[in-house]
């Protein structure tokens, strides 16, 4: 089954839970079935049938539970606009490139710090740096415009790099 | 340094992201700037390593059986038991319930019939589109990359041999080429998940890329009854053929007809 490993992937990795995954993934290959009319050949397949998880996902009770979140910042960056400058750059204060070798290289606390990523910040980077989606095919699968696809990205790294610091942040909400 | 980038730049930076414009402009401010040139590699490697640790969940053999069965074959039996228990279940006379069981089974029945052919035919494309898309944006990639392919080479006898050892399967090339096509190198490559020879041709200034796998029953959509496949993705030409041991998909912006001669002569080599 083409794509069916990293829908499921994906999809665990929202539900957290294997029988939602597999109940979310097999909702989305019956929707895409049923509206299979309704893609364009010659479009993107692939954004085409992680739009119809995403979608899914966001109707299931995980996902209902993770969209009730809101969060100010972002809701102030989600015009459209990249925006940039809400990161300020001189900010982003890093460890020494050799501190962070070895913090990536342990691989248990990159998982543990994904998993306390919220949603809206967890699923553009798996989109981008799992499935090695562009912007703009994230844009597509997620709705928003490519602006905001760039903050995500660039705010889900750092809360990565925060937390790998032990500086986690527990409670930044965003919507979905 | 007053202005360090942003963190949304070193991301951009990270996924290759930046414009023309906007990526020379960086890489003037990384020339110059040390405390960027650190961040920048530290984005790059976080965004690698995230892409491994990020791959971690698998789904079961049973699963992936199971969703394939659901969606080749229509409806699950199950619905359509449920379908009738909930029926009947509220009836007061026996006879009335089995009666409105047969009923709503033989409706459900004849929905599942007409829906079968469709299901099987919408399949079929669905797998064929994904696969299409998956070939596609490999041979862009392999366009798009300055690298050599793994072995080149114009003879067949040296590009076989060197998959020996590399893929659970073997697989013959033609003798002989259609006019005007020569046989570049190739290399080895997953078609989705599944290990493939990716052969790589030219004909003309036009690059081929034609991936070889082992037939699965679960790639090529093979129940359909017509073996070969062909549509237009991104703007190359996809074709796809079949044999009884290997799946074989075609991708180039070449004319149609000499991509599927191409394909053609390469599935007969394997008879």
């Amino acid at each position: 089954m083409p794509l069916l490993p990293s829908l499921y992937n994906i999809a665990f990795w929202l539900c957290r839970h294997a029988t939602d995954a597999e109940d979310l993934v097999q909702e989305t290959f019956l929707k895409a079935l049923r509206g299979f009319g309704t893609f364009e050949t010659g479009t993107n397949f692939k954004a085409w049938i992680f739009r119809i998880l995403r979608n899914t996902y966001l109707t299931s009770k995980s996902g209902l539970a993770a969209k009730r979140t809101v969060a100010l910042e972002d809701e102030l960056n989600e015009s459209g606009e990249s925006g940039p400058s809400q990161y300020p750059e001189a900010a982003v204060d890093w460890q020494t490139p050799e501190m962070n070798l070895i913090q990536l290289a342990d691989q248990a606390a990159l998982q543990e710090a994904m998993e306390k990523l919220p949603a809206p910040l967890l699923e553009v980077i798996l989109l981008c740096d799992v499935e090695g989606m562009k912007y703009k095919e994230i844009a597509m699968v997620l709705g928003i415009p490519i602006g905001t696809v760039m903050s995500r990205i660039a705010r889900a790294r750092a809360s990565i790099r925060r937390a790998l610091k032990g500086e986690w942040e527990p409670s930044r909400e965003i919507r979905l | 340094m007053t202005d360090h980038l942003s963190a949304t730049t070193l991301s951009a930076l990270a996924d290759g992201e930046l414009a023309a414009e906007q990526l020379e402009t960086t890489n003037q401010h990384l020339a110059e700037c040390p405390s960027c040139t650190s961040n920048a590699l530290q984005s790059s490697l976080l965004k690698s390593a995230m892409g491994k640790t990020g791959q971690r969940f698998a789904p079961t053999h049973e699963f992936q059986a199971r969703v394939a069965r659901q969606i080749k074959g229509g409806l699950p039996l199950q619905e359509v038991s449920r379908l009738v228990d909930s029926r009947s279940s509220n009836r007061g006379s026996l006879l009335y319930s089995w009666t409105a069981a047969a009923a709503v089974l033989f409706v459900s029945i004849g929905i599942i019939l007409v829906q079968h052919n469709w299901n099987r035919s919408a399949t079929a494309s669905v797998e064929f589109a994904a696969l299409a898309t998956e070939a596609c944006d490999q041979h862009i990639a392999t366009l798009a990359s300055n690298a050599s392919p793994e072995v080149i080479s114009s003879d067949r006898h040296t590009v076989k041999p060197w998959f020996q050892g590399k893929l659970p399967f073997s697989f013959n090339l033609p003798d002989n080429l259609p006019n005007g096509t020569i046989l570049d190198g190739a290399n080895l490559t997953y078609i989705h998940g599944l290990p493939a020879a990716q052969l790589l041709y030219s004909i003309g200034k036009h690059r081929v890329s034609v991936y070889l796998e082992q037939a699965t029953g679960d790639g090529l959509p093979r129940n359909s009854k017509s073996s070969d496949l062909s549509i237009d993705h991104s703007g190359f030409h996809v074709f796809s053929f079949k044999t009884s041991d290997l799946d074989g998909i075609a991708v180039s912006d070449v004319d149609p007809a000499r991509l599927s001669d191409l394909a053609t002569m390469i599935a007969r080599a394997q008879n």
